[in-house]
């Protein structure tokens, strides 16, 4: 008696591939169109902007327009203020909130657990609840008109610790007793052996920092009137409100704008999701 | 010089107290393992002799210091943790430099201390990996080493062997052994593994709920427990109970197992029977106490029938373990691999009465010990 | 003798006499505290003056009359009161819950779907991702300008684009200017902005989510369709759960984009309440009044926030 061996049949054509790269891309389109719509419109002349059909590509590209922005209004001082402020804002809430998670997630004493709920029981409160009191709380102390005021309430935040310290909670606790029988103080643990292995969590908190920074305008809209001291992002509504009808040139000026941004997030991306998986943000 | 006592240590969180007043004197030089269930406080023993816990009460002295309020890093201990704790951004070299580093050592005592360890320990192509890189077995010499670098007077080593195959576990405790023996340091170690117990220690101390249930050298302990915790969690398999009734006969003191008459070995003396003639107490009998038969090296006055019926065998190769019921009672034997027996059938085995134990059943206490302290 | 042997004072005092202790307990327990607390400092002292004081502040505010210059008055519970005579607060509130109602969920649904499309083994799945995500940490300034062109009633490319397809032009829709489609424009921003964000928070969960399940799934005979079901959707539920309670409060808090399209209109169809705490705060200067409304919003964060936290405890 002979058994013939068959082969079974492969699986079919996978049709369901075909349609997620479809879907993929229609909708990576729709997030994208915007962006290339604006970079488009940023090389045309203003009556070229609005031409049915969209001219995607232009013929002659207008490069003027990013020569111009720079004249029309002080946009070169805008970024430069910008720049300034998000930096200062960035670095001092990655220290700050580093260095207060670790206390957080590895240190005992009184009150630890009341500090923290005051943290978390601001998470839920809009900024706009309090940001009148906290404007004539600044305008009391002089800093009115001054990037020291938009530091102040930008450095300090309890997303930046909530954010550390549940990153810091994932690192065993042994670490941190080995470290100590070494022979490391509570500083040298933070600065050796905590910071170099949280580069997840820190690049996640410089994203969400820089952007929110970068791309803050209530805050600048209020606290900043004097032309000298504005960000990019009222610099922008300036020049709308003074140019409504320059569309190419509004638009080179949105794209200046974007510029940083899309930098440091294509850089710290890779981070990204590792850091939020890592520190608990996803619930 | 390094003997360590723990006088009224106590040891709570809230209103739990997970180690309850206990006192113990460790030698210099000595290797001590703390063993007992998890839960029974000797890991919370171990971090407060690292200065890794407070101490709620009670004392702790190292040497001649009382260190309850020293930091973990001035009490001259180093500790191998049960998940090693090597920082993961560091090779293996920095990892155990670290120590040394930061007390300022200079750079070639590190680099010789760091080269000799990893020498011993045969891990020195190793040095420039990352942690990451290395088997569970590799971390574990790491960490050895990491706490050896330092020669400090006390090794705390926290079931360090927890995270290992059997057979390298095997391996690591004749090393642990052997590193005990050449640093010339304090020992102590904490495992829930009494075999690892009975093959390193000097002394072992059980404990339990937060008691610390006895101390004894590793063969005084199996031979003489205290009490029927220890008699049940060191031995494997373990000992068996019995409901016993002791009599006074003609020939001296004897137990009544449902109607069959047991002697009783000398050691049991009549002074520790008599105040529970007539009534029941535990009988304890280990495993290796059955025989198939008697030979000529027995003691025919110690020896004893009993019948039983064969639940399930476990052949181990050089052993089988019976399982079978005496008198309804579940009863492990250790017989010779060439005993044939099958489910169902009725056994008679021989039991050497010279080995047993007798316990009270209320105190829990064997009656070796006396009353109750 | 190393280094390391000298730092504990070791006396050499015979055994008998009672061993020293190097520091007290009150030493040690009060120098853990200062450097626990020198670690927290930088920042809580930050927090505090800068967001802890003025949110208690806004608190007292609720109660009082100021107009940020003249002296403050107590107006006990008058702002409260004035909310019910306050008809743009009323269309403010509603706005709100109507935002809320539908960007919750599209957002949701949205996030996840991209999430599970861009966790599957395809090519270019990391750009794709980050094309995804850009709109979240794009200027909102600059985006709102293009979405204004884009969506121009009467030359925008959207509209051009729905004429050519042969809609008749007094049905094209008014889009930002238009009473009835200013709330649409704005929710579709919305959903636009922010739903990469929500989609990396979902990507982290599935990456969570055991391979095995998927493969006992397979075992089991399960198809995509089920294992979407009965595999993924309940292991995503503490995700799902934080998700909601993020897009909640971030929809009560919703203002830059309206600030920036529709200015609130037209009339108050975009009014929201955070754009009444702002306009009674920067623009009428009833301080305390604003307050109030803000004191509302507050309460109304929270109650959601509690409510949605009782029924995921109840469903596990």
């Amino acid at each position: 008696m002979t058994v013939t061996i068959k082969r079974a049949p492969k699986a079919r054509f996978n049709w369901g591939k075909i349609a997620t790269y479809v879907i993929v891309i229609l909708v990576s389109l729709t997030m994208l169109a915007p962006f290339v719509w604006m970079l488009s419109a940023s090389l045309k002349l203003n009556r070229d902007v609005f031409a049915f059909p969209i001219e995607w590509i232009p013929s002659e590209p207008r490069w003027r327009n990013y020569v111009d922005i720079w004249s029309k209004i002080p946009l070169g001082l805008f970024v430069y203020n910008t720049a300034k402020l998000t930096v200062i804002v960035t670095v001092l809430q990655l220290l700050t909130s580093s260095f207060a998670a670790y206390a957080f997630a590895k240190l005992r004493f009184p009150y630890r657990n009341a500090l923290f709920l005051a943290y978390i029981a601001t998470i839920a409160m809009p900024w706009q609840v309090y940001m009148v009191p906290q404007f004539l709380m600044m305008r009391e102390f002089g800093l009115n008109n001054t990037h020291l005021a938009l530091i102040c309430l930008q450095a300090f935040t309890a997303f930046g610790v909530f954010l550390m310290r549940q990153f810091y909670m994932s690192i065993p606790d042994e670490l941190c007793e080995a470290a100590r029988i070494d022979g490391m103080s509570e500083y040298g643990i933070w600065r050796r052996i905590m910071l170099p292995l949280s580069m997840p969590a820190l690049s996640t908190l410089t994203i969400f920092t820089f952007v929110n920074t970068w791309n803050d305008f209530l805050g600048p809209l209020i606290y900043l009137t004097r032309t000298e001291l504005k960000t990019i992002q009222i610099g922008i509504r300036m020049f709308i409100s003074q140019y409504s009808a320059e569309y190419g040139l509004i638009m080179a000026a949105s794209v200046v704008a974007l510029i940083p941004v899309l930098i440091v997030f294509l850089a710290l991306q890779r981070f990204f999701v590792e850091g939020i998986a890592s520190t608990g943000l996803k619930g | 010089m390094a003997a360590i006592s723990l006088r009224k240590l106590r040891k709570t969180f809230g209103e739990l107290t997970v180690v309850h007043d206990i006192d113990l004197e460790i030698a210099d030089k000595e290797f001590i393992i703390l063993v007992g269930p998890s839960g029974c406080g000797k890991s919370t023993t171990l971090r407060m002799i690292a200065g890794l816990e407070d101490v709620s009460s009670g004392d702790l002295i190292i040497g001649d210091l009382i260190v309850n309020d020293v930091a973990a890093k001035d009490r001259d201990i180093a500790m191998v943790f049960q998940n090693y704790a090597l920082y993961p951004h560091m090779t293996v070299y920095k990892n155990m430099a670290f120590g040394l580093e930061l007390r300022r050592a200079p750079r070639d005592e590190v680099d010789r201390k760091v080269r000799e360890a990893a020498e011993i320990l045969d891990i020195t192509y190793l040095l420039n990996r990352k942690p990451k890189a290395l088997s569970g077995g590799q971390r574990q010499r790491v960490a050895l080493g990491r706490a050896m670098v330092r020669s400090p007077e006390v090794f705390l080593l926290d079931e360090p062997l927890s995270n290992l195959d059997a057979k390298l576990r095997a391996t690591m405790r004749a090393e642990i052994t052997k590193l005990h023996r050449s640093l010339n340091a304090t020992f102590i170690y904490v495992t829930h593994d009494q075999v690892e117990a009975m093959t390193m220690a000097d002394r072992i101390v059980v404990m339990q709920d937060g008691h610390i249930q006895q101390v004894a050298k590793p063969q005084d302990l199996y031979d003489n427990p205290v009490n029927l915790f220890v008699a049940s969690f060191i031995g494997a398999p373990q000992m068996n109970f019995y409901p016993v009734t002791i009599r006074e006969t003609d020939a001296g003191f004897a137990v009544d197992f449902g109607g069959t008459l047991l002697p009783l070995p000398p050691r049991l003396t009549p002074e520790n029977l008599a105040p529970y003639e007539g009534q029941e107490v535990t009988l304890g009998l280990r495993p290796e106490a059955f025989f198939e038969r008697m030979t000529s090296e027995h003691d025919p006055d110690m020896f004893a029938q009993l019948d039983g019926v064969v639940d399930y065998a476990e052949p181990m190769g050089p052993e089988i373990h019976l399982n079978f019921a005496v008198q309804g009672h579940s009863t492990t034997a250790r017989l010779s691999p060439r005993f044939a027996a099958r489910p169902g059938d009725t056994v008679t085995l021989h039991v050497d009465m010279s080995m047993a134990h007798l316990f009270d059943p209320k105190s829990e206490r064997s009656l070796m010990a006396g009353p109750a302290a | 003798m190393t280094a390391a042997r000298a730092v504990a004072p070791k006396t050499t005092a015979p055994k008998s006499i009672v061993p020293k202790t190097a520091v007290t307990k009150r030493q040690r327990k009060r120098r853990e505290m200062l450097v626990a607390y020198s670690f927290i400092a930088p920042n809580f002292i930050g927090f505090a003056v800068f967001t802890l004081g003025p949110i208690l502040f806004a608190f007292a505010l609720a109660f009082m009359h100021w107009d940020g210059s003249n002296p403050i008055e107590f107006a006990g519970l008058e702002n409260f009161w004035k909310l019910f005579e306050d008809r743009a607060f009323k269309s403010a509130f509603w706005n709100t819950i109507v935002y809320t109602i539908f960007v919750v969920p599209l957002t949701l649904v949205c996030s996840l779907g991209l999430a599970i499309l861009l966790n599957q083994k395809i090519f270019g799945r990391n750009f794709f991702r980050t094309i995804a995500f850009f709109p979240y940490v794009a200027s909102l300034v600059a985006v709102a300008v293009v979405w204004n062109m884009l969506f121009n009633p009467d030359f925008g490319p959207v509209n051009m684009a729905l004429y050519n397809m042969g809609i008749d032009p007094s049905d094209l829709p008014g889009w930002a200017a238009d009473r009835d489609w200013a709330m649409v424009t704005i929710i579709m921003f919305s959903i636009w902005k922010s739903m990469g964000y929500f989609m990396v928070i979902y990507l982290a969960g599935l990456q969570g989510i055991s391979a095995e399940l998927y493969e006992a799934a397979d075992i089991d005979g399960a198809n995509s369709w089920q294992k979407f079901w009965r595999i993924t959707l309940p292991q995503l539920g503490p995700t799902t759960f934080f998700v909601s309670v993020m897009l909640t409060i971030q929809s009560f808090k919703v203002f830059d984009q309206i600030f920036l399209i529709t200015q609130g209109g037209p009339g108050t169809s975009t009014l929201v309440l955070v754009y009444h705490i702002y306009n009674e705060a920067f623009i009428s200067w009833d301080l305390g009044y604003s307050s109030m409304v803000a004191l509302v919003l507050f309460v109304l964060v929270l109650t959601i926030t509690i409510v949605q936290f009782r029924l995921t405890e109840e469903r596990d």
